[in-house]
């Protein structure tokens, strides 16, 4: 392969991933936005989902691909979405106006439960885990999406998976941009991000309208599970902790609670690890990103489109 | 002087092993006693960063990190140094003030949610830094054998934990007496003032970055002492991966749990959350092992396997109740004496 | 010679000017009012004044110097020395592994004794050899980041509040901003803060430094409570006094500050007419201890009561100026403010 071959290769694995990171990163971005609050568990939320998917495809067993895929997309993202929203029922909803900490450690409870349940999941005595033999190893996921080249006998291979990637990714932002902008539950989810309570003296539910973020951000990671789990064909119950540090990584670069920030985030981040695999070393790829991260800070504090926090005083 | 309870504490503990003479039960405590003195030096040294001056980090393991291996290759003799525990040890927490220090310089301007984030990431790459420079650290397979440490000529060996618990609750008094004198200072009080209100603070004069950069090195030299004992406790470095997000979590967990910015409840914090975790999950796994219930083939018998959503229930139930901590620190002030003249 | 002038002092959030081009003269030793109605910009003035925020245009001079940290020797040595810092830091990065294996491994046998022979380091033939990639890349682009870094980081820290803390201007908040969970003691010892000289080894050790200027703050702190009427809640939390001595307290802590200069922000709000009169001696005694006094008020009893001087901001702009005789009668003021009834109050 040519020079100009590997750095398009390496382009279309990074910007793959880094779809994949910004979705997860979306879900995380949004929760903060509007309650200031790091989800921990958002990562093993998406590990969460992986297995569920993984669960689902073993149950649908014969089905024709399409559907199986189309079942994917439908129930990996209800039971995120509706896992999200529990856990904010009833772990966070009491802790609203208490110190910003009690949340934040509630979430890493929530985290190591995830991690638990991930574990004892892959325990199950189904064929896809083993017949839980061996719990803790990572898990093959059935190749559903091909391999092939679609661009034919090209070096650069742009597949059928990354096209999946795009298909799914991208229309999915755009209707999130213009549901958070045109319509009314958008709407009063970005006036409880900006002032609850003035939100809750105009007469929105500012509880209802968190636990409505929390399903969006947790329908948001079950998709972006389904993609990773297809995209990737291997699942374990650490994943969590990756893509966690990848999407808040992501989400920070391009500014808290800003959602094209997040996309740009991931998108960066996708690139920065492919470009780094690639033309340095792997084993430096954390410490790569982790560099550019304090870059960007040191020269734009708030992240690349996040708004400079201005304290009233 | 009235006997507060980290005195008490500490002095319960000197007791401890004069019982264990008599009472095995009291030795096999003091055994176990000594990992949980090393992890209250770390959780220590992450409360002066979080629970005094309120900047959340969740990295702390990367400065224990540091320590552990600074010491290690500072005295193991497959390196040409060589030296003795107490110097090492000096050395480790100079090391450790100046990675706070280079970690808090470019950082120190960012909100508290940034910072937190980006605490996190350090955390990763240290640990992936230490296993990859393998020709230094000898990457997973860690800098041993280590020498013991050394007091007076006498040199410390593993059979004996007497020596060594002294050693540690010595260290921990010393750690102890240092951030209490700190917090009841003018440095105490404008790391407490950055906490409850940055911005006013400024406004009254404090320089809230100097103040940040002093709690990062402190804090982190402190990590980095509790990391060298911990080396020398080992014999070994220990390998990257012991240095990972659960231990910086785990830190955490104490100093919330037993009550922020309170050095008494960091204290009861280190008891409880590793008293759990190595005591009780201990016993228990023992328990069943004994009676043939676990299996390797069924991951849910073993106890070490609920481990993870154990702790995560007492954490979520935790803030569900009592969010303040064990002893939260404004709440034991104020039960005492409003009206008083000031104390000495 | 004015000890406090702003000077076309303009403000622009976004689109929003929230103050256009006010001029402001104090003088030392005068008591000045700012007055005008809710949005008007006076906290803003305020906040410009004491560095929260850095003008839009126009500037702030406090005794005849910018309320900034000016760049100087001291700050060029600072920025440099990060840069060689951060070249340093960079250049052991690229090579430390081989390094080591050439100054350490390669000269040490296991369990012999270690020559520390200048022969044995041969750094300068390894870099002889890879200077190129090795040593001067990384030592540029350290360089060049360090600088850049620093320099970003100290400008954004330039206008800070307690820079104009330091030279002397001591402020009270609109909405009460005490450290609600340390005592009142310890709130006022706060606001002392510039005037000690306690460091963190004499705290950490407790050396004779620390003890003395212990006692004698402390003993400074209770005379400031005295001076208004605290010194019998010493060691209650801030949070659990009334409203009434809350207001005092951000006084004695601004006081404390020993400063030149004291803004107070709405000190009268929440008030009932016996608490203000209190306020208004108050003031009047902060003025005989030689402090310049900036007020924003609403209350107009005790603006006319106490001020030397008043003046009237109305959508960011200064509309008035002068005694509050000659403010009272303004029909601009009456118009925008005061309102036609109320002239004679």
């Amino acid at each position: 392969m040519t020079g100009w071959e590997v750095f398009l290769q390496q382009l279309i694995i990074g910007l793959s991933n880094g779809m994949i990171i910004a979705l997860i990163a979306l879900g995380y971005t949004m929760v903060y936005g509007i309650i200031e609050l790091i989800n921990f568990a958002h990562g093993d939320l998406f590990m969460l989902g992986c297995f569920a998917a993984l669960t689902l495809v073993s149950l649908t067993g014969d089905l024709p691909v399409w559907l199986v895929l189309m079942l994917l997309l439908v129930l990996t993202p209800v039971f995120c979405g509706g896992l999200n929203w529990l856990v904010d029922r009833l772990a966070y909803r009491h802790l609203r106006d208490a110190t910003k900490l009690a949340p934040l450690v509630s979430a890493i409870g929530v985290s190591f439960v995830f991690l638990n349940l991930g574990l004892f999941w892959g325990g199950l005595p189904l064929k896809v885990f083993g017949f839980g033999k061996a719990a803790a190893a990572p898990k093959d996921f059935p190749t559903l999406v091909s391999n092939a080249n679609l661009l034919g006998s090209s070096n650069v291979e742009f597949t059928t998976k990354d096209l999946l990637v795009l298909v799914i990714t991208v229309p999915l932002m755009v209707g999130l941009t213009l549901f958070v902008k045109r319509t009314r539950a958008g709407k009063a989810m970005r006036a409880v991000a900006q002032d609850r309570l003035a939100a809750q003296l105009m007469g929105i539910d500012a509880n209802r309208v968190i636990g409505q973020t929390f399903l969006l951000g947790g329908g948001l990671a079950g998709v972006a599970s389904v993609v990773a789990s297809l995209y990737n064909n291997t699942i374990y119950f650490q994943m969590g902790y990756r893509a966690g540090m990848d999407a808040f990584t992501a989400a920070v670069l391009g500014g808290i609670g800003s959602l094209p920030g997040a996309v740009l985030g991931g998108l960066c981040i996708g690139l920065a690890r492919a470009f780094a695999d690639q033309y340095i070393a792997t084993r430096w790829t954390n410490v790569i990103v982790f560099a550019i991260l304090i870059l960007v800070l040191v020269f734009r504090p708030s992240g690349l489109l996040g708004a400079k926090h201005r304290e009233k005083v | 002087m009235k006997l507060r309870f980290h005195w008490a504490f500490l002095l319960v503990a000197a007791l401890v092993p004069v019982v264990g003479l008599f009472v095995p039960a009291a030795r096999s405590l003091g055994e176990l006693l000594r990992p949980i003195f090393i992890m209250a030096i770390l959780a220590l040294g992450l409360n002066i960063l979080t629970g005094f001056t309120g900047i959340l980090n969740l990295g702390v393991a990367a400065f224990m990190a540091l320590g552990a291996y600074a010491y290690a290759i500072l005295t193991c003799d497959i390196y040409p140094f060589q030296f003795g525990f107490w110097p090492a040890v000096m050395l480790t927490v100079l090391v450790g003030l100046l990675a706070g220090l280079m970690l808090g310089l470019p950082t120190i301007r960012l909100r508290g949610d940034y910072l937190a984030i980006v605490t996190l990431g350090f955390g990763e790459i240290v640990q992936d830094s230490l296993k990859n420079m393998d020709v230094i650290t000898k990457g997973t397979q860690g800098i041993n054998p280590l020498p013991g440490p050394t007091f007076a000529g006498y040199m410390f060996r593993s059979e004996t934990y007497a020596p060594w618990y002294y050693l540690f609750l010595g260290f921990l008094a010393l750690v102890v007496l240092l951030n209490r004198n700190l917090q009841r200072s003018r440095v105490g009080r404008a790391w407490i003032a950055i906490r409850e209100d940055e911005l006013a603070a400024s406004c009254m004069g404090v320089n809230p970055m100097k103040m940040k950069l002093l709690a990062f090195s402190l804090g982190a030299a402190q990590c980095s002492l509790a990391g060298a004992l911990w080396a020398s406790f080992l014999g070994s470095s220990g390998e990257p991966g012991n240095y990972d997000f659960q231990v910086s979590i785990i830190a955490l967990c104490i100093v919330i749990v037993g009550g922020m910015g309170n050095i008494a409840g960091v204290l009861l914090g280190a008891l409880v959350v590793i008293g759990c975790n190595s005591i009780v999950l201990e016993t228990l796994t023992n328990f069943l092992k004994a009676h043939e219930l676990i299996s390797s083939t069924n991951v849910y018998t073993a106890p070490g396997n609920w481990k993870y959503m154990l702790f995560g229930l007492a954490l979520i139930l935790m803030m569900r109740f009592k969010p303040e901590g064990l002893l939260p620190s404004r709440q034991v002030k104020a039960e005492l004496h409003p009206h008083e003249p000031p104390p000495s | 010679m004015s000890l406090l002038q702003v000077d076309k002092l303009t403000m622009r959030f976004g689109g929003l000017v929230a103050v256009d081009a006010v001029t402001l003269e104090i003088p030392p030793g005068e008591i000045v009012s700012l007055i005008g109605p809710n949005g008007a910009g006076k906290t803003t003035v305020f906040n410009a004044i004491t560095g929260i925020y850095e003008p839009s245009a126009g500037g702030v001079r406090f005794a005849g110097h910018e309320t900034r940290s000016e760049f100087c020797g001291s700050v060029a040595v600072l920025l440099l020395l990060t840069g060689f810092l951060t070249a340093g830091a960079l250049i052991l990065l690229c090579n430390i592994e081989s390094l080591w294996e050439v100054v350490i491994t390669g000269n040490y046998q296991y369990r012999q004794v270690f020559q520390w022979k200048p022969a044995n380091i041969a750094f300068t033939t390894y870099f002889s050899e890879n200077s190129g990639t090795r040593l001067i890349l990384p030592a540029v682009f350290g360089l060049f980041l360090g600088l850049a870094g620093a320099w970003a980081v100290w400008q954004r820290s330039r206008r800070a509040p307690e820079v104009a803390a330091h030279a002397g201007i001591a402020r009270t908040f609109q909405n009460i901003r005490l450290f609600n969970q340390m005592t009142v003691l310890d709130n006022v010892l706060l606001g002392m803060d510039t005037q000690l000289r306690t460091r963190f080894w004499h705290a950490a050790l407790r050396l004779p430094l620390f003890w003395r200027e212990r006692r004698e703050a402390t003993g400074k702190a209770i005379e400031i409570l005295r001076f208004v009427d605290l010194d019998r809640e010493v060691n209650q939390l801030a949070e659990n006094l009334s409203y009434g001595h809350q207001r005092r307290l951000e006084i004695a802590r601004a006081l404390a500050m020993q400063p030149k200069l004291i803004l107070l922000d709405e000190p009268a709000a929440g008030l009932n007419p016996a608490e203000s009169q209190a306020l208004m001696e108050l003031i009047r005694q902060i003025r005989e201890r030689g402090i310049t006094v900036l007020l924003i008020e609403h209350d107009m009893q005790v603006v006319m009561g106490i001020s030397d001087r008043i003046a009237v901001l109305d959508y960011g702009e200064k509309i008035a100026e002068g005694t509050p005789a000659e403010v009272r009668a303004n029909p601009a003021v009456i118009e925008a403010y005061l309102g036609k009834s109320d002239a004679s109050t």
